[in-house]
């Protein structure tokens, strides 16, 4: 019992110092990763002028959404898209043929910890840059917002659900590498799937009825739709805990996924070679 | 018991071969046409722990396969290999914990960060307890002489002194048996000589068991006092160093100076030729003969009797391969 | 003149030769071209089954907004952003003299010599889209609302053009010009929708700092039959005096580069 205790400590202390290394890392590329984020303001501020605008014309609100409600909602979106960018599965393809690979399967640690704790450790830098980010689209678009302690709490959980949701899938996504290389069209039709579905595009509500039921048998909504509604759509105590276990449910069952994929993966690769 | 213990072990891949042309681009979409490759053909040695062994071979020779299948990246076609009592494929947390691979140019540091913060990640990694870990870290440091670079980040560092620092995160978790592949490689020769220092200091410290593969004889002839040839996935000799070159030799090399500068070809194969000295490549047997004749015929200023690098000797015993 | 379009020409035959070596980037690019003219189609079609009309444009309209903002992106990815991040990566490298020593003008050597033909598929989606807007639309073109357009697109690039040659310029001063590329790729988004949605701030950001009005919003207006003389004199004066500003601010980067280099 007390190996147990050990190894959990053990990786207490991974996790801790992988996340440290990360902000450490990351806080040196802060213009770089300023860039980004500015760049990547151009598709929440489409979505919230256009929705804005057909809120106006039908008489100031959409499906009960009103215009402040909509800037509220994509304004957020904002910190939730970055909580959302995890190890790009276009990434595997260079892991593998470059030999960082057999570096990670060198180690007596799954490589699966080594991209949670850094791209952990980069949200943390992210969040700390955003807040004025957050602070001039707020002056710049009047949101509504008014979020209870429960919500605020709710929010600051599903928000790393979120990240840890996506790992989970992206990782599996990105397993595809080890048995070929032409995998952007399999990893597209994901995206596109995943912009419709999530509620990245607009809020779910406002998707036709069999959409909504689509996406429910899928993890986006999660990771996306989700967290943002528990900070700004004053969702009651009860949907938020379903909400925080239904991530956790989805989060388990990604993380099933990928240790049996990394399994055949790591089969098909030592059989192979790079 | 042997650290090491090999047994008969292959490893093929399946190549996928295509020739030349539109018509037998389109066909291979269709049918892909593979061909099997040997690259490690059933060798079997047994390394007892603290010896340092080189590994020698031209490229594609199979020495990284079978470095690779020793630390559990490849799995064995087949055979079978254990180290340390452990089968590498594997992939055991205990085992990876007592081995490590070291390969020529890969980074495994931080690239923005001081080494210092990459061995503290690699602390945490191989779950190392402070006090073993400090003093370990220290004393990696001091015998490679890089302390006043693991401050600096790791991309600011030349590569020699990245190589370097490598070495010492590689090693911090006190490895049983390294592996070593190419240690040396696109380094200038003070660092070589400093690498081979160390290797043999850890060697002689730690006792741990090395199995090193290299192009340049250099490194072998500095650390092991065995050496395994391997050539075509085969071995070709297993022994001392110095047997090698009895082995396989067939000439020696006589390397005169002559006061007129006469040519000499008579005397045997001139192969080299720097100013006023000359090297003549004669058949062993013949040694005695030329040297008696140079002597008598010439005037001879210097003649020395050498053995042939042993690069010619690994040279030689590759061709005679290729020619069976 | 004949010059420049022989150049374009020859660049064009050479590139074309390379890329149809790589079959499997027009694959791709189709496959992708069709992903995202379908998620620009649902967007669209969610819109409107929320509304009729967005600031006054229709359904129809803003397809046709789509098929230029295609059409448009194509001409981009096929010529222009290649050559400018050619451009920036060899004042980068210091590798730009290549081109300075050759006996053609260096402007014109620099923005031809890169073609991206498999882009060229942009163009076709573009193009197929807009058409099918228009029947959407109905009302009468005449030869006079085409060849409106096609001068209003042809100076909607030049001015996209002229804009990534000033980013690039920028280059032989602030070195570290790369993320230039992924920031224009945002902020072309914005010509999905016509400027006229963006609030004012922003409007006046996308006409005259990066010019995405120009090189959507106006032609289509044009094809659709919306547009007022009063923008045509806009663009082509505009569209002069940013070809011209591109053109000299280049010539001022070339004389710090070959005085730089010693």
């Amino acid at each position: 019992m007390s190996a147990q205790a050990g190894a959990l400590r053990s990786l207490v202390d991974f996790y801790a110092t992988g996340m440290r290394t990360a902000v450490q890392s990351q806080f040196q590329y802060r213009v770089a990763n300023y860039f980004w984020m500015v760049g990547m303001l151009a598709e929440p501020v489409i979505y919230l002028v256009v929705w804005t605008t057909v809120a106006r014309a039908q008489g100031g609100e959409l499906n009960g959404i009103t215009a402040g409600q909509f800037a509220a909602y994509y304004i957020v979106w904002t910190l939730v898209r970055n909580m959302n960018i995890v190890f790009t599965p276009y990434g595997w393809e260079w892991r593998i043929r470059d030999g960082q690979l057999s570096g990670l399967l060198l180690r007596p640690l799954h490589p699966l910890h080594y991209d949670l704790a850094y791209f952990a450790g980069w949200k943390v830098v992210v969040i700390v840059l955003w807040l004025p980010v957050a602070g001039i689209l707020a002056l710049a678009f009047r949101p509504e917002l008014s979020p209870n302690v429960a919500q605020v709490a709710a929010f600051a959980l599903a928000i790393w659900g979120a990240y840890l949701i996506r790992s989970m899938f992206l990782w599996l996504l990105g397993m595809l590498s080890f048995w070929t290389t032409r995998v952007s069209a399999v990893f597209e039709v994901f995206f596109v799937g995943e912009l419709l579905l999530s509620g990245r595009l607009v809020p779910m509500q406002l998707m036709p009825e069999w959409v909504q039921g689509l996406a429910g048998f899928t993890p986006f909504y999660w990771t996306f739709g989700f967290p943002i509604e528990a900070l700004v759509a004053d969702l009651d105590g009860r949907t938020l805990v379903e909400g925080l276990l239904l991530q956790a449910l989805w989060t388990l069952i990604g993380l099933g996924l990928v240790l049996v994929a990394w399994r055949y993966a790591v089969r098909r690769y030592s059989a192979v070679g790079n | 018991m042997p650290a090491i213990d090999v047994r008969d072990l292959t490893k093929t891949f399946l190549v996928p071969e295509r020739e030349a042309g539109l018509l037998a681009a389109m066909r291979s979409l269709v049918r892909r046409r593979q061909r099997e490759v040997r690259a490690v053909d059933a060798i079997s040695f047994a390394i007892e722990p603290g010896e340092v062994v080189g590994f020698l071979g031209p490229n594609g020779a199979g020495k990284t396969t079978t470095l690779k299948m020793l630390s559990g990246l490849l799995h064995p076609s087949g055979g079978e290999a254990r180290v340390l009592g452990h089968v590498p494929a594997r992939r055991e947390r205990e085992y990876l914990r007592q081995i490590t691979l070291v390969m020529g140019n890969r980074n495994q540091l931080q690239w923005d960060l001081p080494a210092l913060d990459s061995f503290e990640l690699n602390r945490a990694i191989y779950r190392l307890p402070r006090d073993g870990f400090v003093p370990m870290r220290d004393e990696l440091i001091e015998l490679l002489d890089v302390g006043d670079l693991v401050r600096k980040p790791v991309r600011n560092l030349s590569l020699g002194e990245r190589m370097k620092v490598e070495i010492v995160g590689a090693l911090l978790h006190r490895p049983a048996v390294l592996f070593l592949d190419e240690p040396t490689l696109g380094l200038d020769v003070t660092m070589q000589k400093r690498i081979r220092a160390f290797v043999a200091e850890y060697n002689r410290r730690h006792g741990a068991t090395v199995l090193l593969t290299s192009h340049y004889m250099a490194d072998v002839e500095a650390l092991c006092r065995r050496v395994i040839v391997i050539h075509h996935g085969t071995i070709l000799f297993d022994g001392p160093l110095a047997r090698l070159a009895e082995r396989f030799a067939a000439h020696k090399t006589i390397s005169v100076v002559v006061a007129n500068g006469a040519v000499l070809d008579a005397y045997g194969e001139v192969v080299n030729r720097d100013g006023d000295r000359v090297w003549l490549r004669v058949p062993k047997e013949e040694t005695a003969r030329a040297t008696a004749r140079l002597l008598a015929e010439q005037e001879v200023l210097d003649l020395t009797v050498e053995d042939p690098p042993i690069e010619d000797v690994i040279d030689t015993v590759f061709a005679q391969e290729r020619a069976e | 003149m004949t010059g420049a379009l022989r150049l374009a020409w020859l660049f064009f035959r050479v590139g074309a030769l390379n890329e149809l070596q790589y079959r499997v980037n027009f694959v791709m690019q189709l496959f992708h071209s069709a992903l995202a003219l379908a998620t620009g189609l649902v967007v669209l079609a969610l819109v409107f089954s929320h509304t009729t009309e967005l600031r006054g444009w229709s359904h129809g309209e803003l397809l046709a907004v789509l098929g230029v903002h295609i059409l448009m992106g194509g001409a981009i990815r096929v010529a222009i952003q290649p050559n400018m991040n050619r451009l920036m990566e060899e004042i980068r490298d210091g590798t730009l003299d290549y081109a300075l020593t050759k006996p053609e003008d260096a402007q014109l050597l620099v923005s031809l010599r890169e073609v991206r033909t498999w882009q060229g598929v942009e163009l076709v989606t573009g193009a197929v889209v807009l058409g099918y807007a228009l029947t959407r639309v109905g009302g009468e073109a005449g030869p006079l609302d085409a060849a409106a357009f096609a001068l209003l697109l042809l100076v909607g690039a030049a001015m996209i053009y002229s804009f990534w040659l000033v980013l690039a310029t920028g280059a032989f001063w602030l070195v570290r010009m790369d993320q230039a590329a992924e920031l224009f790729e945002g902020v072309y988004q914005t010509g999905r929708w016509p400027v006229g949605v963006y609030p004012p701030l922003l409007r006046v950001w996308l006409t005259f700092l990066v010019p995405i009005a120009f090189a959507v919003t106006v032609p289509a207006e044009a094809a659709t039959g919306r547009l007022e003389w009063t923008t045509v004199v806009l663009a082509l004066a505009f569209g002069a005096a940013l070809f011209a500003f591109a053109r000299w601010f280049f010539r001022q980067g070339l004389k710090r580069y070959s005085g730089a280099s010693a």
